[in-house]
């Protein structure tokens, strides 16, 4: 008659501690839901601004505002063309 | 026993039909009810793909893609409709009475506005007015505003209301650009407020589109449109186009258009802007064609450029016409070098009959004239050749100096570039290589497209050239100490059976530096009024450029 009452306790115990367990865990992982959100929007915001600062980079870069931006601040387009020609080795070292 | 039995093959009835039944819903009618399910709890989606960039040879994305919102309101959730309606009219710039109208409605979701800038969206998000939401979207950007409009084409809409791209790069490689597109089932709670995306599997992700990189410059893409705007103006010319390639690979450095559009904007433009004229429209090329008629004859061996023109006296009569030269002066046995020098149409003629009909038409064959290039735009045309059996003489003879037979911009630029090129022709290429989303790069190799002439020809053509350049008439614009070959064009437009003479089209056609060269380009001037001769129009345009492409090349004086 005792082993049964062995086996009876340690399910008991098992059941007792499963339940324990899941309460914890669950009490853990309640709010992960809400920072995964909170996550998932932070990358969309993210995602967002960089788009929208690659558009002003973009706007900025492009050579219609350059050239408008340097004549705005005085330059002018040189019409003199330098170049420099390609030296000629005079000796070859063996 | 037998009540026990008769009870046991009762319940085993039972258990049977209970097992058929649930297979027949679970195994059966699996799908079904997994899809009514499905529209209960969400609906199916569609994921947009993000369209892919356009980027110039030194990675400058020409068409990128920004952020946009779509505008909707609620009506039901509006609570102060005048104060809504006056605050989005300000914010939009839409009429006050066509939003209240709107908000009037009996519906959850009225859409008023659609590609509202990110700034405007903060003006109004800042109202907190209730009842108005936003759906974020993607649509075309150009940083470069309407530069190479007319190359890469534009995108609007299908019959099904997805992004398509029209004309140009984007029409061409409209279906690497845009992508597949995805699905997924929004899942919604009781109240209909969504919850999360569950897509069903990888595959109905769909896949963004690819960017495409291209030959074209952006520096010398602007430096080209600049000059071209500025001589359109000076010259009053109705409109214009340009395009420089590398005639070593066929890669399309710059191409522009005048008149152009704006992307953007696009209904706003008359379809005909659209095309891009330089692929798209049909033009008896004048005197730029002559060289590619005299280097069939210099390849069959049939003139050398010290032969002499027997004809070069006067008027040549052919077929009951009279044919004169462009200024009707004459130069008397003149050689074949100073028959392209004077763009002489009567020495051309002599050339024509000399090669005779099986050759011209077998080298207007050789140099594609008459067939697509196979360049990677959209809205490519090519002429159509008369058969053999059609021509008459005189059409032979007009053929000599570019009357009488029509061509594309582009199959002259790239049969012309046979002759920088050593002999060998190359398809005109704008793209350089495709990347897909994952980053993985496709270069498009160079294309030959055939060999017209010898590479002895293209050295002796081009030496003729050069000569045309220094002593024709487009010397006074020529750049000095650098050493370019090139063709002037003056060609008359055929109206109603005849020819207008008071109109012209003025061209300028050439490569630099002439023993090996960086660039070909041809300038074309339509109906230029304040000149009408391509020496005097086109030519400086040709030239200006030049000087800049120099200079960016850092290509120092020869001479």
């Amino acid at each position: 008659m005792r082993k049964p009452a062995l086996i009876l306790s340690i399910l008991v115990l098992i059941i007792v501690g499963l339940v324990v367990a899941r309460a914890i865990i669950s009490n853990r992982i309640s709010t992960s839901g809400l920072a995964l959100g909170q996550a998932q929007d932070e990358l969309v915001r993210y995602k967002t601004e960089n788009v929208i600062i690659k558009e002003r980079i973009l706007a900025l870069s492009s050579l219609n505002y350059v050239s408008s931006a340097a004549a705005s601040t005085g330059f002018v387009e040189s019409k003199t063309n330098f170049a420099v020609a390609p030296a000629h080795a005079i000796a070859v070292a063996r | 026993m037998i009540r026990y039995r008769i009870v046991l093959c009762f319940f085993t009835l039972i258990f049977g039909v209970i097992i058929l039944r649930l297979f027949y819903w679970q195994v059966v009618k699996a799908d079904e009810l997994s899809s009514m399910g499905q529209t209960q709890y969400g609906q199916s989606i569609k994921i947009e793909p993000i369209r892919g960039e356009i980027e110039t040879s030194d990675g400058f994305p020409i068409a990128a893609n920004k952020i946009s919102y779509l505008v909707y309101v609620n009506p039901k959730e509006v609570k102060e409709k005048e104060r809504t309606a006056k605050v989005l009219s300000e914010r939009l710039s839409i009429d006050q009475a066509s939003i209240s109208g709107q908000l009037a409605q009996d519906l959850f979701w009225v859409p008023i506005a659609r590609g509202v800038d990110s700034e405007v969206k903060k003006e109004i998000d800042g109202e907190k007015i209730p009842g108005v939401g936003f759906e974020q979207e993607f649509e075309r950007y150009y940083p470069e505003a309407s530069m190479s409009a007319n190359l890469l084409g534009f995108v609007g809409r299908d019959e099904q209301g997805n992004s398509k791209g029209y004309f140009g790069v984007e029409g061409y490689y409209d279906r690497l650009l845009r992508g597949k597109q995805g699905s997924a089932v929004q899942i919604h709670d009781a109240l209909g407020r969504p919850i999360l995306a569950r897509v069903d599997n990888d595959k109905s992700f769909g896949t963004d589109g690819s960017s495409v990189v291209l030959n074209i410059n952006r520096s010398i893409q602007f430096i080209a449109e600049k000059k071209l705007k500025e001589g359109i103006e000076r010259y009053g010319a109705t409109g214009g186009m340009v395009a420089i390639m590398d005639p070593k690979t066929g890669a399309i450095i710059a191409m522009a258009n005048f008149p152009s559009f704006d992307q953007k904007n696009y209904q706003n433009y008359s379809d005909d802007l659209y095309k891009n004229t330089f692929i798209s429209n049909l033009y008896e090329p004048g005197s730029t064609f002559k060289p590619l008629v005299m280097s069939a004859a210099f390849n069959e061996k049939l003139l050398k450029p010290s032969s002499r023109c027997p004809n070069c006296s006067g008027p040549v009569t052919v077929g009951g016409y009279d044919l004169h030269t462009w200024d009707d002066k004459y130069f008397p046995n003149s050689t074949m070098l100073e028959v392209i020098q004077h763009s002489d149409n009567t020495g051309m003629v002599y050339t024509a009959q000399k090669l005779g009909l099986d050759n011209m038409v077998s080298y207007i064959d050789k140099y594609g004239i008459g067939k697509t290039t196979g360049i990677d735009l959209e809205g490519e045309v090519a002429p159509i050749i008369k058969p053999k059996d059609s021509w008459y003489a005189v059409d032979l003879a007009t053929t000599g100096f570019g009357q009488g037979i029509s061509v594309t911009p582009i199959e002259l630029l790239t049969a012309f570039a046979s002759i920088a090129n050593k002999g060998v022709m190359m398809e005109p290429h704008v793209v350089s290589s495709v990347r897909d989303e994952n980053g993985k790069v496709t270069k498009i190799p160079p294309k030959v497209l055939g060999r017209p002439i010898s590479e002895a020809t293209a050295e002796i053509m081009t030496e003729v050239l050069v000569n045309a350049v220094n002593k024709g008439e487009a010397q006074w614009a020529r750049i000095k100490g650098y050493r370019i070959a090139g063709k002037t064009g003056t060609a008359s437009i055929p109206v109603e059976g005849h020819y207008d003479p008071t109109k012209t089209i003025a061209s300028f056609i050439g490569f630099a530096p002439a023993q090996d060269p960086k660039f070909i380009m041809f300038v074309i001037l339509d109906r230029p009024t304040a000149r009408i001769y391509g020496a005097e129009t086109a030519a400086p345009i040709f030239f200006g450029i030049a000087q800049d492409l120099f200079t960016y090349y850092g290509i120092p004086p020869e001479e």
